[in-house]
């Protein structure tokens, strides 16, 4: 029990910090939400020599093979910069290929993302934007050899930049407790692929996918066919563990300018943060910020260590959309009208907080998956001991545990 | 980054919840109760009924007391998170075994080798016990201001002045007091610590009685004390080897020590133990609808939230005594989160309680003694006392953020 970082782990944090001060100022974040494509590629292959894209694939792969708590640190990084960077979605695609890819579908996929030459994306939300099994309605139907997909997928992140999409859809109908879900790797630029971009308070890179009969190999299919539920679902809490460092990193650093602003402007007198009612705000922000912080590591270790995880991160995510936005927010208070300017870079941070808080799970449905476990299981619940989760009715949020492998 | 404990600590958490579950009897309990009852009453031989003296006697057989002090000082020489296990499965069960608060960490931090040989063993063994006298009837968030004056005279001081909030000042035998000991210096300078016997002449033990008073609060209960103090010094003359860390020097040996009292087992198992109450009477009322009222579901996950910062911001302060390292504000955020928590989790059982919420011990129908009620009356104590959380905020914002201080000028008050 050390909840601290360990001296590497600080050394890991202080490498990409000091990368992206020098890499990403607040004008090229500025000039990418205007660009079409959305990410610098030549700061992308910077990254790649610095060995983000692999830290957390396997070494025969050519990445780093270490712990996703050391991934959440580079991930908190990038959202500390709001670095326009498709790492989050490509490191959730590669660490599920990773997870249930063939060694071919692996050495096809992997190399390439270790090297920075290839960008991933995933795609799970359609128009029902709960996180389970049912909302699925894209189908893929077997021809021969090949697959036969079609439908439409929303809020698909960096896919203008991807080159490959992980896509869950549907080869079964959900019935008694086989999701019927399978997970297909498709080429961006395939037949029948087309995408409208999304305009989002990010003003990040997020389309709508249509998949009008794309035919893809059937060598393309990940895992068997039908039974892709768990590792989508264990692809959906990678997601919002990571997600849920990016925000923390991004809150933190809005936070700090808010302290930064209330040290230096002045009114009645005095600094403005020499006022208890600023003074406040600020250590609210903090505290919160390190409890977002606490839940989310522990979440991200749960993973690394094997065991159950789902209550921590819906804990992480439910407080994280929570905390990070009202902190952001005190930071926009503190900051007066200035805050509200699209001079002052401030709104980089705030934007993309309060979108990534709306993403991969709200806190209404984080709270119910924590609710489901404290109390459809019979028995006292201890805490500070592992919830235990049972499978009661379906849905992702719902579900039974699961290790990883 | 470690969130689990080793095999050899979870085994020995194990073997100490068996061992809470064999030998914390009904008859501990009621010692313990009547413990508490002398609270009421003023002075008072043995603190401790002949079953918690027992239940000592097999504490420090197992080697479970003061696991985290050296051993020359009567302690175990063991790591810290080994010693908030065994506190921690004491307090669930309302037993605070724990040197939280015992005076003991500022001895350590700030003693002469001489003090850490004779209080900490005594303090481990709980032979003798600190009341804390620090807070004036003036002076509380202020502490500073305080105007006990400890007046040098050759190698003794003379004590004189008043304390409030002297919680177990008529059971404890030592006073741990902050007394000025230079009005010439800045409030902050002039102030001295001192430990000397409650026996010592010229000190007189008034009691206060709080709000649990009649009927008193079940054990358990956070802030269930019945009674406090005001405690009265009357030309105390105490010899100057009772200084704590050297004269003047009183102001930070209080603040690391309050810093260090406020990490551990008590103050979590504290803010937490309605959270366990709340889900698992949700669970078991058999109150149609209760368990499925998607009100009451998100309220119940959102404090289980909360409440698994307080462990964690807990672990965090662990972390970083076990690394000997310094407070710069998580101490303080720990004081803001959990108490506020407590309170929270409080007002809402009682609001899923509804009427019954209200009934005390002792009442027709009260719920689990009227244990929530009393929580209710106890809860947003902890939010008040040893550093309030308006303070603790202060203290977050300046030291831990580098906000500047109020400026003194007049055009400060335009």
């Amino acid at each position: 029990m050390d909840v601290l970082l360990t001296d590497e782990q600080e050394m890991i944090r202080e490498t990409a910090r000091s990368f992206l001060e020098g890499e990403c100022s607040p004008q090229l974040v500025r000039a990418m939400e205007a660009d079409p494509l959305g990410y610098p590629p030549e700061m992308w292959r910077k990254a790649a020599e610095l060995g983000w894209q692999g830290l957390s694939l396997p070494e025969a792969y050519g990445g780093s093979g270490m712990p996703l708590v050391y991934l959440g640190l580079v991930i908190q990084e990038v959202g500390r910069a709001v670095a326009p960077l498709p790492l989050l979605s490509t490191a959730v695609a590669a660490l599920t290929v990773a997870e249930a890819g063939s060694d071919a579908q692996r050495g096809a996929v992997l190399p390439g993302v270790v090297s920075g030459d290839a960008v991933l994306t995933w795609a799970f939300t359609e128009e029902d934007p709960r996180l389970r099994p049912e909302a699925i309605a894209m189908v893929a139907v077997q021809e021969g050899d090949h697959y036969v997909l079609s439908g439409r997928k929303m809020f698909v992140d960096d896919f203008v930049a991807a080159d490959r999409c992980l896509v869950v859809c549907r080869t079964a109908p959900t019935r008694g407790g086989n999701a019927g879900l399978s997970l297909f790797l498709v080429d961006t630029k395939a037949e029948g692929v087309s995408h409208t971009p999304l305009v989002t308070t990010a003003k990040d890179k997020q389309s709508e996918v249509v998949f009008d009969r794309v035919r893809i190999p059937a060598a393309n299919l990940i895992g068997r066919a039908g039974e892709a539920w768990p590792v989508v679902e264990r692809m959906l809490d990678r997601a919002a563990a990571l997600l849920c460092a990016q925000m923390l990193g991004a809150a933190r650093k809005d936070a700090e300018m808010a302290f930064d602003y209330a040290k230096m402007r002045e009114a009645f007198g005095q600094p403005i943060g020499a006022f208890q009612s600023i003074q406040h705000m600020c250590s609210d922000m903090v505290i919160w910020i390190d409890g977002g912080e606490l839940l989310t590591y522990e979440a991200l270790w749960r993973m690394d260590e094997g065991l159950p995880h789902q209550v921590e991160v819906s804990q992480a995510k439910a407080f994280c959309n929570e905390k990070c936005l009202a902190s952001a927010r005190n930071a926009q208070i503190i900051h007066g009208g200035i805050g509200f300017m699209m001079d002052l870079d401030l709104h980089l941070w705030y934007r993309r907080i309060a979108a990534w808080g709306m993403r991969l799970g709200t806190t209404y449905e984080h709270r119910a998956r924590v609710a489901a476990a404290l109390i459809d299981r019979p028995g006292e619940v201890v805490l500070g001991l592992p919830v235990p989760v049972e499978a009661p009715a379906s849905g992702a949020l719902a579900e039974p545990e699961r290790q990883v492998a | 980054m470690n969130f689990g404990y080793t095999p050899e600590q979870e085994a020995l958490r194990r073997e100490v919840n068996a061992f809470v579950a064999e030998h914390v009897t009904p008859e501990v309990l009621q010692d313990k109760e009547a413990q508490d009852d002398q609270m009421h009453g003023s002075g008072v031989a043995d603190p401790f009924g002949p079953s918690m003296r027992a239940l000592y006697g097999k504490l420090r057989e197992r080697g479970w007391l003061g696991i985290a002090y050296p051993r020359e000082y009567g302690g175990q020489g063991g790591d810290r998170i080994s010693q908030y296990i065994v506190e921690e499965a004491f307090m669930r069960v309302g037993l605070n075994i724990s040197l939280s608060g015992s005076g003991a960490p500022a001895i350590m931090a700030a003693g002469t080798e001489e003090q850490k040989r004779h209080y900490i063993p005594r303090l481990i063994n709980r032979e003798i016990t600190f009341a804390l006298g620090f807070t004036e009837p003036h002076a509380g968030a202020d502490l500073a201001a305080i105007r006990c004056r400890a007046t040098r005279d050759g190698d003794h001081f003379v004590i004189n002045g008043q304390k409030i909030y002297t919680t177990s000042g008529h059971l404890s035998s030592h006073i741990y007091l902050m007394a000025r000991t230079d009005p010439t210096l800045p409030k902050r300078e002039g102030l001295s610590i001192f430990i000397f016997p409650m026996s010592t002449p010229g000190i007189t033990v008034r009691p206060l009685w709080s709000i649990q008073n009649e009927p008193r609060a079940p054990l358990g209960t956070t802030y269930g004390e019945a009674r406090t103090n005001e405690t009265f010094f009357d030309n105390v003359r105490v010899h100057e080897s009772t200084l704590l860390g050297g004269e003047n020097k009183g102001w930070k040996v209080a603040a690391d020590g309050l810093n260090l009292d406020r990490v551990g087992a008590f103050r979590y198992v504290m803010s937490i133990r309605r959270d366990e109450d709340m889900v698992n009477w949700v669970k078991t009322t058999g109150l149609e609808g209760y368990a499925d009222n998607p009100a009451i579901r998100d309220k119940v996950a959102e404090l289980w939230i909360e409440a698994q910062l307080c462990r964690l911001m807990t672990m965090r302060s662990m972390s970083i005594v076990q690394r000997g390292r310094d407070f710069s504000y998580e101490g303080s955020a720990e004081k803001v989160w959990a108490p506020e928590h407590g309170v929270r989790t409080t007002e809402a059982i009682t609001q899923m309680l509804g009427p019954y919420g209200q009934l005390l011990r002792g009442s027709p129908h009260a719920v689990e003694e009227g244990v929530f009620a009393h929580n209710v009356l106890g809860a947003f104590q902890s939010g008040v006392n040893h550093g309030g959380v308006t303070i603790m905020r202060d203290q977050v914002a300046r030291r831990g953020l580098g906000l500047p201080a109020m400026r003194r000028a007049k055009a400060a008050a335009h």
